[in-house]
């Protein structure tokens, strides 16, 4: 009968009251541990995607738009770059690696990715360990090696339940419509040649195919829609595509030259990251482009947008502590004044005062560490849920149990506040009147 | 065993207690007795270490407790006394055998390796041995009665306090708690205090002590 089964004993003998103070600091906690687990494993996927790629370089306008529509397939591109400067770009001897992206359309809301058969050989360097890893790898099939052959991403082939020789056709553009006022490019139909393995990436919720294909698919002639209101990164009212447009006469008899291809970005890497700054300030004065480091906007993104989300949700969690701690108080103190003759008993028995006072601060101490563990599980489950619906939406894998120094930092804290409201019943349990006490018996 | 001597402790506004000389030798069964309000209870608490005296000394077991710190009172409780009230004796979240093992918790007499059998022991001379996880509210007042002697007796106490231990039950479980309480302690070999208001209870024992002018009108 140690003083823990004591104090375990008066929790178990109140099951109701224990239940619901344990569930309201498993509130808190489950709160604060999703908010810190899901801001560290979405930082750090996109960091991972960020640092795949040294430097992007696309259309000039927002560098945050540029490296989302890019790197993560979320938003729409700035527009497009003539191909030339992506030459350009790639004979640049501070250039190991250029990747030439090419948007446009979309299958079932997963961005068609026009490139070259080159990028899947490409390996990350972890900034860190300096590992080299597979950016892709392939669960069956092979990479494309001609037009309109598509190697589709993981995610798209299990939604979709694509197989090897499928056949299917993209929709013009990024926005998610209803099936009905899409514009599908009926005519143009890819063929599965290859499924990837899931790489808890966006690329698998991309469907990749050679930048010919989306040339091929947006040639002049095949693709022009003057009322359609929205058109991606094709710059509407001036061009509607990517692909070059033949020489034709207009209708003064002016000749136009025949117009040249074009690629949404490209994604580069350089002989050494210590590069990326300088060849940032070179291609955004000698190119008609605008570069941005990934890293750098994904840091922006975080301590701008998801940093005040993560304030305010964390303020929340501990809000939701102190309420915890007022119920913990609450209950305890309740508790004490029922079992005031039990203490005095206790006494009697030859309890000291310090025993009584250590018993229940260890009530107190057993509530908060449970609803600490339960709101850890609880939280883990909310951040499995809201993770299958990133990784679903935006092919961001999060670990769902995620354990920091941040996280070891807020239950610690929890864990003190939880013994602070065990301090007043504690005390008023230390200073039992015995003899009164007793003689109410 | 128990001594008082020229004992005074204020109750209130113009009330007192006031014990001139008391004396209990070791093994004594003695009732202590009288009407309600007389001061047998602030005499057992006194006794107890529960209450301090204003003036006067209290021995125990040779020794006198008035000087003690509160930690020594605690101490010295645990290792000599066993109380037995009139009702609500047990820890409700607890069984009876859990009951009889918080009676060696706070001491070291008993070495912690005996204490299981030693309550088990116990409830089975109080005929308790088919009730050893029974709760005390799934026991009977008769039962739980039955527990606390086993409890009081648990640390092979010197002196066990019994303060109006049948006063809750019927007239056929008071005498069946009586007959227990002072078989056990005969052969345990424990000096018995018990108060109580009924004279009949206490004529069963062998030694009595009137009670009733112990509470005094003082000025004030």
């Amino acid at each position: 009968m140690s003083i823990w089964h004591i104090a375990w004993g008066y929790l178990w003998n109140r099951k109701l009251p224990t239940v619901l103070t344990v569930a309201s600091v498993a509130l808190a906690v489950a709160l604060i541990s999703s908010v810190l687990t899901l801001r560290d494993e979405t930082r750090k996927r996109f960091e991972e995607e960020g640092s795949t790629f040294d430097i992007v370089v696309g259309a000039k306008g927002s560098p945050m738009q540029l490296v989302l529509s890019t790197v993560y397939y979320m938003d729409t591109p700035t527009g497009n770059i003539l191909f030339s400067e992506y030459e350009r770009l790639r004979q640049h001897e501070e250039v190991v690696a250029a990747f030439p992206i090419c948007l446009g359309d979309t299958y079932r809301g997963n961005r068609i990715v026009g490139t070259v058969r080159e990028l899947f050989d490409h390996v990350r360097v972890d900034p860190v360990t300096r590992e080299k890893q597979p950016l892709f790898r392939l669960k069956e099939g092979r990479y494309f090696e001609k037009k309109m052959e598509a190697v589709v991403g993981s995610t798209v082939a299990r939604q979709n339940q694509l197989k090897l020789g499928d056949v299917f056709v993209g929709a013009h553009g990024f926005m998610d419509l209803p099936e009905d006022l899409l514009h599908v490019h009926a005519e143009f139909p890819y063929t599965v040649v290859g499924i990837l393995d899931a790489s808890g990436s966006p690329n698998d919720r991309a469907v990749f195919c050679d930048m010919e294909s989306v040339y091929e698919v947006h040639k002049e002639g095949h693709h022009h829609h003057e009322e359609e209101e929205y058109h991606g990164p094709f710059r509407p009212g001036v061009e509607d595509t990517i692909a070059p447009k033949a020489e034709h006469e207009d209708e003064e008899g002016h000749v136009e030259a025949p117009q040249e291809k074009e690629v949404t970005a490209v994604l580069i890497d350089l002989e050494s990251p210590i590069q990326q700054f300088q060849f940032k300030e070179l291609v955004n004065s000698e190119y008609n482009a605008m570069a941005e480091r990934p890293l750098n906007q994904i840091a922006k993104l975080y301590q701008q947008l998801l940093g005040t989300a993560k304030t305010v949700l964390l303020a929340i969690g501990y809000l939701v502590v102190v309420i915890s701690a007022l119920s913990i108080l609450i209950g305890l103190y309740l508790s004490i004044l029922q079992r005031k003759r039990d203490l005095a008993i206790m006494r009697a028995l030859g309890a000291s005062s310090a025993e009584i006072l250590g018993s229940v601060m260890v009530e107190a101490f057993l509530v908060t560490v449970l609803g600490i563990g339960t709101g850890w599980l609880v939280g883990g489950g909310v951040s499995g849920a809201i993770g299958w619906y990133l990784a679903d939406r935006y092919g961001l894998y999060v670990q769902p149990f995620g354990f920091s120094f941040e996280h070891t930092l807020a239950f610690g804290t929890v864990a003190f506040v939880g013994l602070l409201a065990g301090v007043i019943p504690a005390w008023q349990a230390y200073q039992t009147n015995v003899a009164r006490d007793l003689a109410e018996l | 065993m128990v001594k008082l001597d020229s004992v005074r402790r204020r109750l209130g506004p113009g009330v007192e207690f006031r014990c001139d000389s008391f004396h209990a030798s070791p093994g004594v069964h003695m009732a202590l007795w009288g009407p309600s309000g007389c001061g047998k209870s602030t005499m057992l608490n006194l006794i107890s270490g529960l209450l301090r005296p204003d003036e006067g000394i209290v021995q125990v077991d040779g020794r006198e407790i008035q000087g003690l710190t509160e930690g020594q009172l605690d101490r010295f409780r645990g290792e000599r006394l066993g109380f037995v009230f009139q009702t609500f004796n047990l820890l409700a979240p607890f069984s009876a055998l859990q009951n009889v093992l918080l009676g060696m918790r706070f001491s070291d007499r008993i070495p912690q390796a005996e204490w299981k059998t030693r309550a088990k022991e116990l409830l089975e001379r109080v005929g308790l041995s088919h009730r050893l996880d029974s709760k005390p509210r799934t026991l009977s007042v008769g039962e739980q009665q039955r527990v606390a002697i086993a409890r009081a007796l648990a640390n092979r106490q010197k002196l066990v306090i019994a303060d109006e231990p049948t006063g809750s039950l019927d007239p056929k479980t008071s005498e069946t708690v009586m007959n227990l309480l002072l078989e056990m302690c005969t052969e345990e070999e424990v000096t018995l205090l018990l108060v109580s208001h009924d004279r009949a209870i206490a004529e069963r024992l062998p030694e009595r002590f009137d009670c009733s002018n112990l509470v005094k009108e003082v000025p004030r």
